[in-house]
């Protein structure tokens, strides 16, 4: 099983996160080394031989790309939120496109709902600090400074996405309370305990050391603060089962190609890296239901012959990626492909 | 990149303990207007790093901070005051320039406005 990344064709075996995920000296698997080639073997036997450096640099110069070329488009079409409306389950009411973004800010609402930030005005007004972990062109940041009154930092990799971010920032006259930052989610640039919440909505599938990027979300996040992980994920394994079935897995690298993910977790890893931690209020809940109807109207809005036309213009890597989406349709058909979320608060 | 936006950002080299804050080295800084709101600036202060803020200032070529952090009364009855943090925290934009690492010495590039933070491989 291999994922070509582009654009420097880099070879490297997916891993199967869960499996090895439960060893004790398993953190190494999730990682991208960042010294000399180094080699791994999986509980299956399959040798991963990972050139180093260069993979993760290469995973990141590729999501940097990706995002550059198809941010553009996605907004167009879609607006400045880059990530899956909120539906009640089985609406088969065919929406228009301010209901998808209604769906989107709905979203959010429910995301803070969940992890206990909006349940009373005192939690609501210790908001000061906000983190947006891959912000993409700073929706959410908008959105969450403007509705707490706080200040959003925003985090991402692609230099396209933090000016558009920071454009729209000041366009929305925002601007003070708003900034976008290139920077990695796994290295990134704050001290300690800086951010009453730590928000990272829809990013988590690009990390390639999950245990890396929980560590840096718990270090940065103030005492008292909330982490709130929205994230595709792969579904939970059963109990004594090692690995997805390699049908599983092959959907899955298929789609880490197009979309520039690297191997991906269940929501179980999530909660338990965060177990590892001296976390409280450690929530999940699997979300899938809910998001049913994006990957569809996606694809309808790609087809309208103002989607094609923008498709064509963006490029390769939007023509691909938009080839790939009946892929995660697929996915999340077959219980696969998760939408989960994951929050929890730091003891003060 | 404006100082309010400076005063959470520092360098997380491996290694370092020493990374805030940032210096400044100003290229081009520019003044853009923001809108008045005492309420705003009175919730921020609390959690601002002053020394920062006076330094980062001071590179971006805005002296007019006191060195010392002033009561929170100050923040209550002293509108100029609060007009001169508004301009130091969120007038004052580094266009072109670079942020640099008080250990290392190393240099984060601001183009257009936005810091790079990223590291190189050797550095995490």
């Amino acid at each position: 099983m291999k994922a070509t990344l582009a654009p420097s064709s880099l070879t490297f075996t997916s891993l199967p996160y869960s499996s090895s995920f439960h060893s004790s000296s398993s953190s190494l698997l999730f990682r991208c080394p960042s010294s000399s080639a180094s080699m791994t073997t999986t509980t299956r036997g399959n040798v991963a031989v990972a050139a180093a450096a260069t993979s993760t640099e290469a995973l990141r110069k590729g999501i940097a790309e990706f995002y550059n070329e198809t941010s553009g488009l996605w907004e167009e079409i879609w607006g400045d939120h880059m990530h899956h409306g909120f539906y009640d389950p089985d609406s088969s009411v065919q929406l228009s496109d301010s209901g998808h973004r209604e769906a989107q800010i709905r979203m959010i609402e429910e995301s803070l709902r969940f992890s206990g930030v909006t349940t009373d005005e005192e939690e609501e007004k210790k908001i000061k600090k906000i983190v947006d972990v891959g912000c993409g062109i700073g929706g959410s940041s908008r959105y969450l400074a403007s509705k707490f009154g706080a200040e959003s930092i925003g985090i991402t990799l692609s230099p396209v996405q933090a000016k558009r971010a920071n454009d729209l920032a000041a366009a929305q006259s925002l601007a003070h309370k708003v900034s976008f930052q290139v920077a990695d989610a796994l290295e990134q640039p704050f001290e300690d305990g800086k951010f009453d919440l730590v928000w990272s909505m829809e990013s988590g599938e690009h990390m390639p050391d999950k245990a890396k990027f929980v560590n840096e979300l718990v270090r940065v996040v103030a005492p008292g603060g909330r982490i709130i992980i929205v994230t595709w994920c792969h579904r939970n394994l059963s109990e004594g089962e090692k690995a997805l079935q390699p049908w599983e897995q092959n959907l899955l690298d298929r789609i880490c190609k197009t979309f520039y993910l690297p191997a991906w977790c269940s929501t179980d890893d999530y909660v338990h890296l965060l177990q590892s931690h001296s976390l409280q209020d450690i929530k999940c809940a699997d979300w899938s239901e809910n998001v049913a109807p994006f990957w569809p109207a996606v694809i309808r809005t790609a087809l309208t012959w103002k989607g094609l036309v923008s498709l064509l213009r963006s490029g390769m890597k939007s023509i691909k990626g938009a080839l790939t989406m009946p892929l995660m349709i697929e996915g999340y058909k077959k219980g696969v492909i998760k939408f989960g979320i994951i929050t929890c608060r730091k003891p003060l | 990149m404006r100082l309010i936006t400076h005063n959470m950002l520092s360098c997380n080299i491996k290694g370092v303990t020493n990374g805030f804050p940032l210096r400044i080295e100003a290229g081009n800084v520019i003044k853009k207007e923001v809108d008045f709101n005492p309420d705003f600036i009175r919730h921020m202060f609390a959690k601002l790093e002053w020394k920062a803020l006076v330094e980062g200032a001071r590179s971006m070529g805005y002296a007019e901070l006191p060195e010392d952090s002033p009561d929170a009364a100050v923040l209550e009855s002293d509108e100029s005051f609060l007009k001169k943090l508004h301009h130091a925290l969120l007038e004052l934009h580094l266009e072109e320039g670079a942020l640099v690492c008080p250990e290392t010495g190393r240099k984060f590039p601001v183009n257009k406005g936005i810091p790079n933070m990223l590291l190189h491989e050797d550095e995490v």
